[in-house]
């Protein structure tokens, strides 16, 4: 067929160049996934029939590593002998957003080949501190044909994604040689989750115009201290497997001025109950971080906090989801007071914070807006955790008898 | 999927919102009045302006038409009555050249292409050079030929000139005192009659085609040796050629159409644009077997000198082991030449918006490279800085290669550098050789990514402080005992005379005999024994080999050490603390070495070559190696001069500063 056909060109190119690309398509990778047993165990099998490159679709797309990318005059020169069409999508280089003294270089992000009726999708894929990689969107400038492909149809570039640095496997179907992600399943999955922000740059310089940076050695220490918790707290819960999100103050940092507060005294992420692990409080301390307090418990209002180098600790807040909110839980210990912070429902993006990949909610500003008032844009030094917030509920008190459990600290 | 635009630049509520509150305001008697009122007047308005423009466009279809009917019976006419030199097709350019004591100014077509009238500066002759073709600024350039040497400077760029260029001529001030023979008769073979007999003060202004015709010159003497000649306006015309003649016939390659584009903006830059026999812009060096640095980014830090910059690149790109891909030049401001140079060669570059001034502009730039550094190359441990005034040692690469794991596991070292301060012709031997030193030399060295991102980037200089990076990092506050590797022979050569803190006198005194390796692939000896505890070793070592030399002769006399060749000899100086280095800097004075501020010590003791031989020098009591010292030795004393010899000895205020 005519898409067989396509792909058999665009692999002979690539492979011309030695361009090593990798399959992302997630229609044929679908497919793949159900055979992927026997697509494995026989790397040269010859299949009788066109099963994956055949099936009805618009595009096929592929993976492209920017830094393994060296010829590209050559590369797109051959393609046009091959009778291919080709359009280039480039934009600024986010990994130099945050300067905003810098200027210089576009770079591709998008390439699309047609040919006949078919067209490939070339994404390009580029690393970025916190060990992941990166695409960008797709948008078309002005001038650009915007009938050249049914471009809502593709699957990459209606937002940036954030992905893993994949394991690649090398296969033949459909008589075709391929990269593919090792894992096609969990590379589908992770897929449907890439959505990724960047940090707000500009309005982060506005911030700092209008309140400067505090560049005393206190707050450079904090923030050393800070970005090195959060490090290591990542490490720790990726490890377990619970995925987490920057929240309150941290939060604020990263879209207020996309940096540590230097003025705040903790860290703070969330996480969802669902998500919760007995496990999380022993690995925290084989990571040395000890347990400072717990409160609550899972069922009700639960709320961890580990003691990190100095004075700085990590708060753990656990969400409980409602049909129309999301909530945590605070307690005062002296008082066994109970409070509730109310949140509308919200999503996780990606995004990258003190060179590290992590999750926000996507609905950033409602988050902040929902914790911080409308305000949020001011810094305040004096902060009340029981009385600041705008979303704070009173929420009763604890049971005496149940004090022992739900107020522990160490 | 459905809703989502690639280009989301409608925003379908406000319409929504408007389209209801249109209905509201309908459903309103008085508003619905209103409407109708406005919609008369409006409907009066637009038939007002239609009639204007009717009656407007037919005037000018009858002007056009006119026009067209005269072209059609007199093209000669044509070439008088309208512009002269239509846009898209010009063939001559009016050229004005104005040389005063005070001011210079050249335009072309009218455009003011140079002008400086700024006080106490740009003295000498201005040149700039212009495509015969397109009449485009190709090079301009500044010799202050009052002052010496600055003559051999523009014969240099005038050799490299290509055939057929426009260059135009204009002195302010001053621009004959050192303008020698050689000079003058290389301006007289571009057809000047006046150079030959330019003298003091004389005002003189020159349009010529290298080669080839001479378009205009005027020349005003100066009567007297306390008067300047009167200002000289030139008014010529120009006539250009064909963009064909005007360029080479390359073979149509990638490179070659990254030489032609070059070629065409840029005019100095000699060979590279030659049409016979253009030099390579690609290398190719041999590949380093086990290349330990393949993927570490190469930092290069360029301002405005886009000739230093091609000479700097063509030798990076020359050394062994380089990888193209990983380079990236920092400009700082948007000027366009050094990006042409960093385009020649196919490289990736970046221009960065000047903040602040002087030292502070300098410090402010490194930071926004540096970071930008690992940003793009977020996988990188290290980063190798370079700035646009080195030359690069052919085994730069592989000396960083044999070096780079002691940076990554020896946490009490600071950087690699490749340049040794006190390495100068006469005291510089070992190409095989390293030390550790407790100053941090910078001029071509490799930073840790840790260091830069948990220490130096969070307090980096702010904009205000006028510091320089370099001795910031040199304080103790950062550097906190931390020392460097350096090699004993510099891979780096800095031959960068205009700069920030940089001038003549203080580049022939301190840089030019400096040595340099040549020697590509050299293995270096005993990188094990540059490590923190290995190293003390090593330096017990020697110094229980080494001879100690006679201490009542003279150190500064050659006589001090014996003719020998290939032994370690020691002597032994006063150092009365950690501080004091009274006698080390008149020693290294009169060694002829750096001796503007301290570099190069390791615990008191310096190592270098003097006649082929090690020569160690050590502090005492200050010096935990004094215990070497035989108790027969007296440690020599020198004293430091009389105060004004002292002054009159640091040529540049700043001088102790190299960037």
């Amino acid at each position: 067929t005519v898409k067989q056909h396509v792909v058999r060109k665009f692999l002979g190119l690539i492979s011309s160049h030695s361009v090593p690309v990798y399959l992302i398509d997630p229609l044929i990778l679908g497919l793949v996934d159900k055979d992927i047993e026997q697509i494995r165990s026989s790397p040269d099998g010859p299949s009788p029939e066109c099963k994956y490159f055949c099936a009805p679709r618009d595009f096929t797309t592929f993976a492209l590593l920017d830094k393994t990318w060296k010829h590209e005059v050559a590369f797109l020169r051959t393609a046009e002998k091959m009778g291919f069409r080709w359009l280039k999508i480039m934009n600024k280089d986010p990994r130099l957003d945050g300067m905003d003294d810098l200027s210089g270089i576009e770079i591709p992000l998008h390439y699309i080949f047609k040919l006949a009726s078919h067209a490939i999708h070339l994404v390009v894929f580029y690393e970025r501190s916190g060990n992941y990689l990166w695409h960008g969107p797709l948008r078309l400038k002005q001038h650009m044909d915007r009938k050249f492909v049914p471009f809502r149809k593709l699957h990459f570039g209606r937002h940036p994604g954030a992905y893993e640095k994949p394991e690649l496997l090398l296969v033949s179907i459909d008589d075709l040689k391929v990269q593919i992600p090792k894992n096609p399943s969990s590379f589908l999955k992770e897929m449907s989750y890439s959505r990724f922000l960047e940090c707000r740059y500009r309005e982060a310089r506005a911030f700092f115009q209008l309140y400067p940076d505090d560049a005393s050695l206190d707050a450079v220490d904090f923030r050393r201290k800070a970005k090195s918790l959060l490090h290591l707290a990542a490490l720790t819960l990726n490890k377990l497997g619970v995925k987490f999100w920057l929240s309150s103050g941290t939060c604020l940092g990263w879209y207020r001025q996309c940096n540590v507060i230097p003025h705040s005294k903790d860290v703070d992420l969330g996480v969802f109950i669902r998500d919760y692990k007995a496990d999380i409080i022993p690995a925290f301390q084989k990571a040395g971080l000890p347990l400072k307090h717990k409160f609550g418990k899972v069922e009700d209002s639960l709320e961890l906090s580990f003691q990190g180098e100095d004075d700085v600790k990590l708060d753990i807040f656990f969400f409980y989801e409602e049909n129309d909110h999301i909530w945590n839980g605070g307690t005062q210990a002296k008082s066994g007071k109970k409070f509730k912070y109310l949140f509308p429902k919200f999503t996780l993006c990606w995004t990258e914070f003190v060179e590290l990949k992590v999750h926000v909610p996507c609905e950033t500003l409602q988050y902040v807006e929902a914790n911080y008032g409308p305000d949020w844009k001011v810094p305040v030094k004096t902060w009340d955790w029981k009385s600041s917030p705008s979303n704070v509920q009173y929420n009763g008190v604890w049971p005496v008898d149940e004090w022992d459990d739900v107020i522990q600290i160490y | 999927m459905d809703e989502w635009k690639p280009n989301p630049a409608v925003k379908p509520h406000k319409k929504r919102s408007w389209y209801l509150a249109w209905k509201y305001k309908l459903m309103n008697q008085r508003a619905l009045r209103k409407l109708c009122q406005t919609g008369a007047v409006l409907f009066l308005l637009v038939t007002v302006i239609v009639n204007i423009k009717l009656i407007l466009d037919t005037r000018r279809a009858a002007y056009e038409e006119e026009e067209e009917s005269a072209q059609d019976y007199d093209d000669e006419m044509l070439n008088v009555e309208v512009p002269r030199h239509p846009v898209n097709n010009k063939k001559v350019l009016d050229v004005e050249v104005y040389s005063s004591r005070s001011k210079v100014y050249v335009a072309v077509d009218g455009t003011t292409v140079l002008e400086d009238e700024a006080r106490e500066q740009g003295r000498g002759i201005h040149v700039i050079v212009l495509n015969q073709a397109t009449g485009h600024v190709m090079a301009k350039r500044v010799f202050d030929t009052y002052s010496p040497h600055e003559d051999e400077a523009m014969v240099l760029f005038l050799n490299m000139v290509a055939r057929g260029r426009i260059l135009i001529f204009t002195i302010k001030d001053e621009g004959s005192f050192h303008l020698k023979d050689t000079a003058k008769n290389v301006l007289k073979s571009l057809g000047s009659q006046v150079a030959p007999f330019l003298s003091w003060r004389d005002m003189w202004t020159f349009v010529g085609k290298k080669g080839g015709e001479v378009y205009g010159e005027k020349h005003a003497k100066s009567p007297a040796l306390s008067t300047w000649g009167d200002p000289v306006l030139l008014k010529t015309e120009v006539h250009l050629t064909s963009v064909e003649d005007a360029e080479c016939h390359w073979p149509d390659t990638e490179l070659n159409r990254r030489r032609k584009r070059f070629c065409s903006k840029v005019e100095g830059y000699g060979s590279v644009c030659s049409c016979k026999d253009p030099t390579p812009i690609e290398f190719n060096p041999d590949p380093l077997k086990d290349n330990k640095v393949f993927d570490v980014p190469v930092a290069v830090i360029a301002g405005n000198r886009p000739n230093y910059l091609y000479r700097m690149l063509r030798s990076l790109l020359s050394a062994q082991g380089v990888n193209p891909q990983m380079i990236t030049v920092f400009i700082d401001g948007y000027y366009e030449e050094p990006m042409d140079v960093v385009e020649l060669f196919g490289l990736s570059g970046i221009q960065h918006t000047p903040i602040s001034i002087k030292n502070a502009r300098v410090s402010q730039h490194y930071k926004a490279s540096l970071t930008a550094t690992f940003n793009l190359f977020p996988d990188a441990k290290f980063a190798v800085v370079l700035e646009e005034d080195l030359d690069i040692s052919v085994d730069f690469f592989s000396f960083l290669s044999q070096s780079i794991h002691l940076l990554e596991e020896d946490e009490s070292l600071y950087c690699i550098s490749a340049w040794n301060d006190q390495g100068y012709e006469h005291t510089a031997e070992d190409p095989s050789l390293l030390y550790r030193v407790e100053t941090m030399p910078g001029l071509g060295w490799v930073l840790r990514k840790s260091l830069y991102k948990d220490e130096l980037e969070p307090k980096w200089p702010t904009p205000e402080k006028l510091w320089d990076w370099d001795m910031w990092m040199r304080m103790p506050e950062q550097r906190k005992g931390r020392e460097c590797i350096i090699p004993d022979i510099s891979r780096s050569y800095h031959f960068g005379i205009v700069g920030l803190n940089m001038n003549g006198y203080f580049h022939e005194a301190y840089f030019k005999k400096h040595k340099f390796n040549t020697i590509p692939n050299v293995q270096l000896k005993n990188v094990e024994s540059l490590r923190k505890d290995a190293y003390e070793t090593e330096i017990h070592r020697l110094l229980g080999e080494a001879e100690v030399l006679d201490h009542s002769k003279n150190p500064c006399e050659d006589s001090f050490v014996p003719d020998t060749e290939g032994k370690v000899y020691v002597m032994f100086i006063k150092m009365e603390q950690e501080a004091d280095f009274t006698t080390w800097t008149q020693l290294a004075k009169c060694l002829h070495i750096w001796d503007l501020d301290v570099r190069g010590n390791h615990k008191g003791l310096w190592r270098l070559f003097r006649k082929k031989n090690h020569f160690l020098v050590v502090g005492v009591p200050a010096s935990p190696y004094s215990s070497k010292k035989p108790s027969s030795v007296t440690p020599i004393y020198m004293e430091p001069p009389a105060k004004e010899e002292g002054v009159a000895a640091v040529p540049a205020v700043a001088a102790a500063e190299q960037t």
